[in-house]
């Protein structure tokens, strides 16, 4: 009964190995009436890695991590994820099956409180379904507690004690980028994807996040793919790195292949597109 | 005190009371609208429909009689002497849910990500055919409700205020119905109920995610439809316990489904967004209205309780309008 609360077992102890295929997407194309939003990307995440998604504005970055959590069903490709080949995730399964996100303009319930917004990632943790929540009293109390455990030591390592029930609403910048991470932590992700974490931060922050997404990596082994424009970070928390322009790939590898890719180079410094 | 002040304070009591009953239809807007931003104009049928159950299950009427003995020549009409009024209400509760299932099959699922106005739209259609199933399954005939709720004066309180007055007045003391009184304590538990379930209980944190940010719910693995089902089921019971305290104060009559007219008043006093709001709306329209009848209606001729809830309504509009407790809308350009 207690399997998913023990942090010692996460979700992420899938039965596959560290380094083995957590998720790959094939052939991937996705438009928007007229508009190429993706076309035909390809490639994989392994356990265990930092993946990163890089590219200019409008490359298609977000677009591909709502097709991963399914809030965006593209027209062709399939979605593998733990070895199940889909044509499209739906964001509920992909919730209950691990997958946990943050948003580019953080999506926070904005008022609640920071413990009730990181208790929230446990839904998909919870037994039964909602009516019966509602109805059994004892039981729910109980689950509701070795939840909260699980929530209070997520908040001691974000170290945002002193904010747990202030309505997120009221927290500066950076710190609701910090809560809308431990409401996807709290989910215990077997797939972390993160939509630029460090945007709008100051230097300080941004150590502070790079620093939470490495020990989440290391501590936990979560596996993390993020998009971010700051190529300091980037390169220094990346195993791997996957590069879009105008919805193609047009690099994947190393962070260092990827800096000394002509066509990345050439993506980023503007050469013409003909 | 004086007989004068001692009738001010009768007027406001009795606006109170009737301001709870208000407040108990705009309580059930509120839910829906908070979670899923749905005006939903069947609440005030919801609320008939619930009573019309409610009473033929009570008196053990077949449902659809009028049709089967149309169709089969048949003549049933009663099954039974009907269930006790705990079971009748338990299973009219049950009937709710159901309803609250079907809605989101038949109509909220096909609707998804549309404008508010083809949902409120929606809602309009609904409201007609729940009257007319209504109608259909129960008959059109005012109908007595006895819940076991004591009405009628409160002798007690007569003879208490009676002697508040200075001795030799012509004062007969306070006039108050148990009823009223009793739908006061119903409300004020209903409402601590509902907040202690939004507050402290999973799914109530859930109801509140999916209020706050649709995206963000789905991303935590809410399901947006259980969520529909369950404040639909919410509002089905809110529209039982209006339903009962209507039902029982002025019989069940088609015209209840009007009362959702007096909830939108309630609606732009208290904003759309808050249960609070609809709870303080709803009193301060009760008393205005009582007091605008006891002390305008006699230099205008009367009626002002008819008109007055709708001005106060218009003054909202104009200088305040997201109501006294709504979110204000402030938008970055």
């Amino acid at each position: 009964m207690n399997q998913h609360i023990d942090p010692g077992s996460l979700r992420a102890d899938d039965g596959i190995e560290k380094g083995g295929m957590l998720l790959h997407v094939d052939n991937i194309s996705l438009s928007f009436g007229g508009v190429k939003a993706i076309s035909d990307v390809s490639f994989d995440i392994k356990k265990g890695e930092i993946r990163a998604i890089i590219g200019p504005n409008g490359a298609g970055k977000t677009s591909m991590l709502n097709v991963i959590n399914g809030f965006y069903h593209p027209q062709e490709g399939t979605i593998t994820f733990r070895g199940e080949k889909r044509r499209r995730m739906k964001p509920h399964a992909a919730a209950s099956q691990g997958i946990a996100r943050t948003f580019q303009n953080i999506a926070l319930f904005k008022g609640m409180t920071t413990l009730d917004n990181i208790m929230t990632g446990r839904m998909t943790l919870m037994h039964g379904n909602l009516l019966t929540q509602a109805l059994w009293v004892g039981p729910a109390q109980r689950e509701e507690l070795a939840h909260r455990e699980t929530v209070e030591k997520i908040i001691d390592f974000l170290e945002i004690e002193h904010i747990r029930k202030t309505p997120v609403g009221r927290l500066p910048y950076g710190l609701q980028k910090r809560v809308e991470l431990g409401r996807a932590l709290a989910a215990d992700p077997a797939l972390l994807l993160l939509d630029e974490p460090m945007a709008g931060m100051n230097l300080e922050e941004k150590e502070d996040m790079s620093r939470f997404v490495l020990d989440v990596n290391q501590q936990f082994g979560t596996t993390v793919a993020l998009i971010e424009h700051d190529m300091g970070v980037v390169m220094d928390l990346s195993d791997r790195v996957v590069v879009l322009d105008y919805g193609r790939k047009i690099g994947d590898g190393t962070p260092d292949e990827v800096r000394n890719n002509q066509n990345v180079i050439d993506a980023y410094l503007g050469v013409s597109h003909d | 005190m004086s007989p004068d002040f001692l009738n001010f304070i009768e007027t406001v009591l009795n606006g109170l009371m009737t301001g709870v009953m208000y407040s108990l239809v705009a309580l059930g807007f509120v839910l829906i609208f908070k979670a899923s931003g749905i005006f939903n104009f069947a609440q005030g049928v919801m609320a008939l429909f619930a009573a019309l159950t409610l009473v033929g299950l009570q008196t053990g009427q077949v449902p659809f009689a009028h049709l089967i003995n149309a169709v089969l020549g048949t003549d049933v009409h009663h099954w039974g002497p009907g269930l006790p009024t705990v079971l009748a209400i338990l299973v009219t509760m049950l009937v709710m849910i159901a309803l609250a299932f079907l809605i989101e099959k038949v109509v909220l699922k096909h609707l998804v990500n549309q404008e508010p106005i083809i949902l409120f739209m929606a809602t309009i259609g609904l409201a007609y055919f729940l009257e007319g199933t209504g109608d259909l399954m129960w008959g059109a005939d005012v109908k007595a409700l006895d819940v076991g709720l004591p009405s009628g004066g409160s002798f007690w309180w007569e003879d208490v205020t009676r002697n508040w007055a200075p001795a030799g007045s012509d004062y007969f003391g306070m006039y108050i119905d148990t009823l009223d009184v009793s739908a006061a304590i119903i409300a004020v538990v209903l409402v601590v109920a509902l907040t202690l379930f939004s507050q402290y209980t999973a799914t109530g944190r859930a109801l509140r995610a999916v209020a706050d940010d649709h995206q963000a719910a789905l991303s935590v693995g809410i399901s947006l439809r259980s969520i529909w089902v369950i404040v639909w089921s919410i509002a089905g019971f809110v529209a039982l316990v209006a339903g009962i305290m209507w039902g029982a104060k002025s019989g069940v009559q088609f015209s209840l489904s009007l009362i959702a007219l007096k909830a939108l008043p309630v609606l732009i006093l208290g904003g759309f967004t808050s249960i609070p709001g609809a709870i303080v709306g709803g009193l301060i329209i009760g008393v205005g209205e009582k007091l605008a009848e006891a002390y305008v209606g006699p230099l205008v001729g009367g009626a002002v309780e008819n008109w007055f809830a709708y001005m106060v309504a218009l003054a909202f509009l104009l200088f305040r309008p997201q109501g006294l407790y709504g979110e204000k809308i402030i938008e970055r350009i």
